[in-house]
């Protein structure tokens, strides 16, 4: 009985476009759009090379500190390669910041350095920043020829020795920094993550459509059913088998897809990643019979229902913005708590971020408890064998 | 013949609304029970009731002589229905839907083949076997109905308005299934509110209205509470009014009445009336085209009990 | 006129998915007014830093703190490993200094402790770590010649204060056009798929209705009815876009009425032309109401995500950007973008808007004609 009902319910489940659309192919189609989408953002964060001009006048000329780091930063083989820098004059600085070649230009006048830019931005902000790392530098090796100078309070200074010595120190980089950062720090990984766990929750829609046409008060179909001398849960347990079965098919192959072709970097631990598609997908099941037998109304309210819940949990739990994640978990914690969506993705997170299984064993935890509570409630209403209506 | 269902005192009550009221029927073994009513009048209700797919709050129902509950297996494994809205998965095809609901029932593949190919046979799909729902037109859909709810061979079944919306064709088609079921034997349970097929298929005929039974008994035992026994009708042009008066002055007439040159006479008791009648137009050289007399409808018992007609 | 009835009548079902995309915009163009305030002042922007300070406050450590507070945005956060973990994944902090136990001691004896850092690989936290640097070396350095601790931490600061001027060129006020660029961006998506969406599934019951209705009333005038519901179908496409329109108005006041905002405007009755005339093709294309939804959510889901109307146009890898040219959103957005930083509005700077306008319409013929040949081999088959 319960191969048979496995059979035709994996049959009726295949056969249905929408549903095959929305649980397999539109997971990964938001997939791949997030990949166009996404794949540059982190890299156009970085540092970038940035073109600017300086005005080659009189002041710049003399300006043996900027003239030298301005060589070095320039300096394509150099590891602090950091800025393109055409030298020319005002007017032709002015045409080319007009026509967008540069970030912007310096013009060295009265002792003071002047960026002149056109926007606010990315770049010209990191312009300000090593300019002004410049200056402090000429300022300190300034301060201490100074006071080399004075401390030799003789006539046989070498200034030439001094200056190179004084520039070495500054320029010798003595300072011992430990980056003790997490390795995987690609924050658009949870927009991927976000879309395993809607995969998930929308194989709901599998588990609520055969569900209900097992269901006399749900379904005509469900009707004839019902008056067959076969017992109602093991008819129902064969529909959610085959459920099961497809919801767990599209999460791998949506895994899969994910990780080899679109590079999506779910960690190391690839079999706990498996676990969590697993156990997610229980809970889009038990959310599925839930809202099958527990919710009385037709079945496109019942999906309009599904769709708009998962939508606002993903949404909770960063799909359109991770940010909004974020913010939640800081503020409001306990809303992520009981957020399925944001279970699976914060499982999938932890995972990639974490190296302890704390975080990662809590959420998965907490998805069991929500699928025991939701077939717990569905189990109850289902034991109900006969209706007031049908 | 022993009783198949046995229903006492049955009531079902929807918040204010008492759908099935005080309902007792027996259905014998072998006979095909029809459930007469308006939309409305609970036969679908019943039905639901006597399936235990409904709670209900008073009564009894034995099936088979055994206590009818949601989980008496045995009982149900002899029961076929074929419910008014048609009940079958869009995402299969005519045989797998067949083959499914039959599974329910019939756990032998071998046998449930041969059954399933019966019933196919039996409603006349065995071109469609590989169609989808959504292919089959409206009458072949019902027959897939059907089908579903016989392929396991029951011993009682239960039809709810199995032609609604039904094609001439697919119609008959239907009420011949209906015969031959009856001719192997089982016992079935027929609910319309289309009078002619009660009166050429049951034998026994329950009238329903407002969840009561109204009338019961064979066809012949029903048209007794009619008030009249037989309806003449007469084509005549230009009637004189006078013999219009005569006519009504014969015995067993109850009324009389012409309009656009249609006599309609109708009688208390019917014995040689029709004779009568022509005797007496022919003494008058009176000229007629057409005369035809009738026994009184299922639909005349109807409007005399509730004052109203059957069909919508 | 009953044509006309029916179409308000079917579009009344749906209002709910109306009300949806409206509400998606709303809230973007709300929580874009917000939340970028002082995002684009990027010149004057400071990198977040969380500090966790394990040696005394004082002295050279204040001045550490002290210094690195005044240079960036301290983000306040709860006590707890975890909690700056996520800070630096959602880059919520930028970067994170451990200051060690002893760091003050260690100094003053001559020594170079080391500095642990949490670094969220960005530019901002590049900037951060220039801040961390430039203070550690200038110490470093004064350290070996100044031993006095007060002295020092003076001459650290003096040395410090030097700053560039910064003058910025253009007149624009970039901060409102970005947003509301941003909002007009957003409103391509909320076009597209009320547009596309309700059009469909209105011409969709249209068509099952005259599958009805021509085997009851064969005398209908197919003509007039097709063009009583063209003209419907337009009229909504219309108010949809004038709803957005207002919506815009009404966020950005007065900066709508500029000749800038009227190009805005015009901009996207333009993009609703070519919308409308797309939503016409795919409901003759499409005939079940599975496949609509499907479709409709590929459609604009697609050309949102490929044209930058989530994601600002400048963070979208360049092939994506080639091979969204085949959409007509690219245009719409590209004019928007342009629109951004075109400074002086006459004849020729508004050329390239005035190129993504024309495109823009040839979608639209395109379409037309090709839904015109699609209706022509349906009614002969």
């Amino acid at each position: 009985m319960l191969y048979h009902n496995l059979k035709y319910s994996l049959k009726v489940l295949l056969k249905n476009k929408g549903l095959i659309f929305w649980t397999f192919a539109f997971p990964i189609i938001l997939a791949i759009f997030f990949k166009l989408a996404f794949s540059d953002i982190e890299n156009k964060e970085k540092l970038d090379i940035i073109n600017i001009a300086v005005i080659n006048n009189e002041e710049y000329n003399s300006d043996e500190i900027f003239k030298n780091t301005f060589a070095e930063l320039s300096n394509k083989d150099s590891e602090n390669y950091m800025l393109n820098i055409t030298y020319t004059d005002l007017s032709k600085s002015k045409k080319m910041l007009d026509n967008n070649e540069i970030t912007g230009y310096l013009l060295f006048s009265n002792n003071e350095v002047n960026i002149i830019v056109k926007n606010n931005g990315i770049n010209e902000t990191i312009l300000r920043y090593i300019v002004d790392e410049i200056q402090s530098n000429k300022e300190i090796i300034n301060n201490l020829i100074e006071n080399e100078i004075r401390e030799n309070n003789n006539f046989s200074i070498d200034y030439k020795t001094i200056t190179e010595n004084v520039k070495k120190q500054v320029l010798d980089n003595n300072i011992k920094l430990n980056n003790i950062s997490n390795k995987n720090l690609s924050y658009t990984m949870i927009e991927f993550y976000t879309v395993i766990a809607m995969a998930c929750l929308y194989g709901a829609m599998l588990s609520m459509y055969i569900v209900n046409m097992k269901l006399p008060n749900m379904s005509n179909v469900g009707k004839r059913i019902s008056i067959s001398p076969s017992n109602k849960n093991k008819i129902i347990l064969g529909s959610l088998f085959a459920s099961y079965i497809l919801e767990l098919i599209g999460i791998s192959i949506l895994l899969i897809f994910t990780s080899l072709i679109l590079k999506v970097d779910y960690g190391n631990n690839l079999p706990l990643v498996f676990l969590t598609a697993i156990v997610g997908s229980l809970a889009g099941l038990s959310l599925g019979l839930f809202l099958a037998t527990v919710i009385k109304t037709n079945e496109n309210a019942k999906i309009g229902i599904l769709i708009s819940v998962t939508m606002l949990e993903c949404f909770l739990s960063g799909m359109m913005g991770i940010t909004m994640k974020y913010i939640i978990d800081k503020n409001i914690p306990i809303i992520n708590k009981i957020n399925p969506a944001n279970m699976i993705t914060d499982a999938l997170y932890s995972l990639y971020y974490y190296d302890s299984l704390k975080r990662y064993s809590l959420n998965i935890l907490s998805l069991l408890i929500f699928s025991i509570i939701l077939i717990v409630i569905s189990y109850i209403t289902l034991r109900r064998q006969k209706y007031d209506s049908i | 013949m022993n009783n198949i269902i046995e229903v006492k005192n049955l009531t079902k009550q929807y918040k204010t609304l008492t759908a099935v009221d005080n309902l007792s029927f027996n259905v014998k073994e072998g006979e095909i029970l029809g459930l007469l009513g308006p939309n409305g009048s609970g036969k679908t209700t019943t039905i639901n009731c006597i399936l235990s797919l409904l709670n209900y709050q008073k009564g009894t129902i034995k099936i088979f002589g055994k206590e009818m509950k949601p989980d008496s297996y045995d009982i149900k494994s002899k029961i076929g229905v074929i419910f008014q809205d048609v009940a079958v998965f869009e995402e299969l095809t005519v045989y797998d839907n067949i083959d499914y609901f039959c599974g329910l029932y019939i756990k032998d593949k071998k046998k449930r083949k041969e059954y399933i190919n019966d019933a196919i046979n039996l409603v006349g799909l065995n071109e469609f076997k590989k169609f989808y729902p959504k292919q089959l037109s409206g009458g072949l859909l019902r027959r897939l109905n059907i089908a579903c709810g016989i392929a396991h061979k029951p011993k009682l079944i239960f039809l709810d308005e199995p032609t609604v919306a039904v094609d001439p064709q697919s119609r008959n088609n239907i009420l011949d299934n209906i015969k031959t079921l009856r001719n192997q034997g089982t016992t079935i349970v027929y609910t319309t509110h289309y009078m002619e097929e009660v009166e050429i298929l049951c034998d026994e005929i329950i009238i329903l209205d407002k969840g009561k039974i109204l009338a019961k008994g064979t066809l012949d035992e029903l048209k007794e509470y009619a008030s009249i026994e037989e309806k003449i009708t007469v084509e005549i042009n230009d009637l004189k009014e006078e013999i219009i008066e005569e006519i009504k002055e014969f015995k067993n007439v109850d009324k009389i009445s012409y309009e656009r040159n249609i006599l309609l006479i109708t009688y208390k008791k019917g014995k040689n009336n029709l004779g009568e009648l022509i005797d007496y137009l022919k003494s008058k050289k009176v000229k007629y085209n057409k005369i035809f007399s009738e026994r009184p409808t299922l639909n005349d018992v109807f409007l005399e009990l509730t004052g109203k007609e059957l069909r919508d | 006129m009953t044509v006309f009835k029916t179409f308000w009548k079917i579009v009344k079902k749906y209002k709910g998915t109306i009300i949806l995309y409206t509400v998606m915009l709303i809230a973007f163009g709300g929580i874009n007014q917000i939340a970028n305030e002082n995002e684009t002042d990027f010149v004057n922007s400071k990198p977040n830093v969380i500090i966790v300070n394990n040696d005394e406050e004082k002295g050279l450590t204040k001045n550490l703190i002290d210094y690195i507070k005044n240079n960036s945005n301290i983000i306040d956060i709860k006590n707890t490993e975890e909690a700056r973990n996520d800070a630096i994944f959602f880059r919520d902090a930028n970067y994170i200094i451990y200051i060690p136990n002893g760091y003050r001691n260690d100094i003053l004896k001559g020594l170079n402790p080391e500095i642990e850092i949490k670094s969220s690989g960005d530019y901002q936290s590049s900037l951060a770590e220039m801040i961390l640097t430039r203070y550690l070396k200038t110490q470093s350095i004064y350290n070996k010649e100044i031993k006095n601790e007060t002295e020092l931490i003076n001459t650290i600061n003096k040395t410090l204060k030097k700053k560039s001027i910064v003058e910025i060129s253009s007149k624009l006020n970039t901060d409102e056009i970005t947003k509301i660029s941003r909002f007009f961006n957003f409103a391509s998506y909320s076009i597209m798929a009320v547009i596309l969406y309700i059009i469909c599934l209105v011409l969709y019951s249209f068509n099952k209705d005259i599958v009805k209705k021509r085997t009851i009333i064969s005398s209908m005038n197919y003509k007039k009815h097709n063009k009583l519901i063209l003209f419907a179908s337009s009229l909504f496409a219309l108010l949809i876009c004038i709803l957005y329109m207002i919506l815009s108005i009404i966020l950005f006041k007065e900066s709508m009425i500029t000749t800038r905002g009227l190009i805005y405007l015009l901009n996207t009755f333009i993009f609703t032309f070519t919308a409308l005339t797309l939503a016409l093709l795919v409901s003759s294309l499409v005939n079940s109401k599975e496949a609509i939804s499907g479709i409709v959510n590929v459609v604009a889901l697609g050309s949102a995500f490929l044209c930058g109307a989530f994601i600002p146009v400048e963070f979208l890898p360049e092939q994506v950007l080639k091979i969204s040219r085949i959409l007509p959103a690219y245009w719409y957005i590209n004019s928007n973008e342009l629109l951004k930083t075109t400074e002086i509005l006459n004849l020729s700077t508004l050329k390239p808007i005035l190129i993504d306008y024309l495109v823009m319409i040839i979608f639209g013929i395109i379409f037309i004609i090709i839904n015109n040949l699609v209706t022509k081999k349906k009614r002969v088959s």
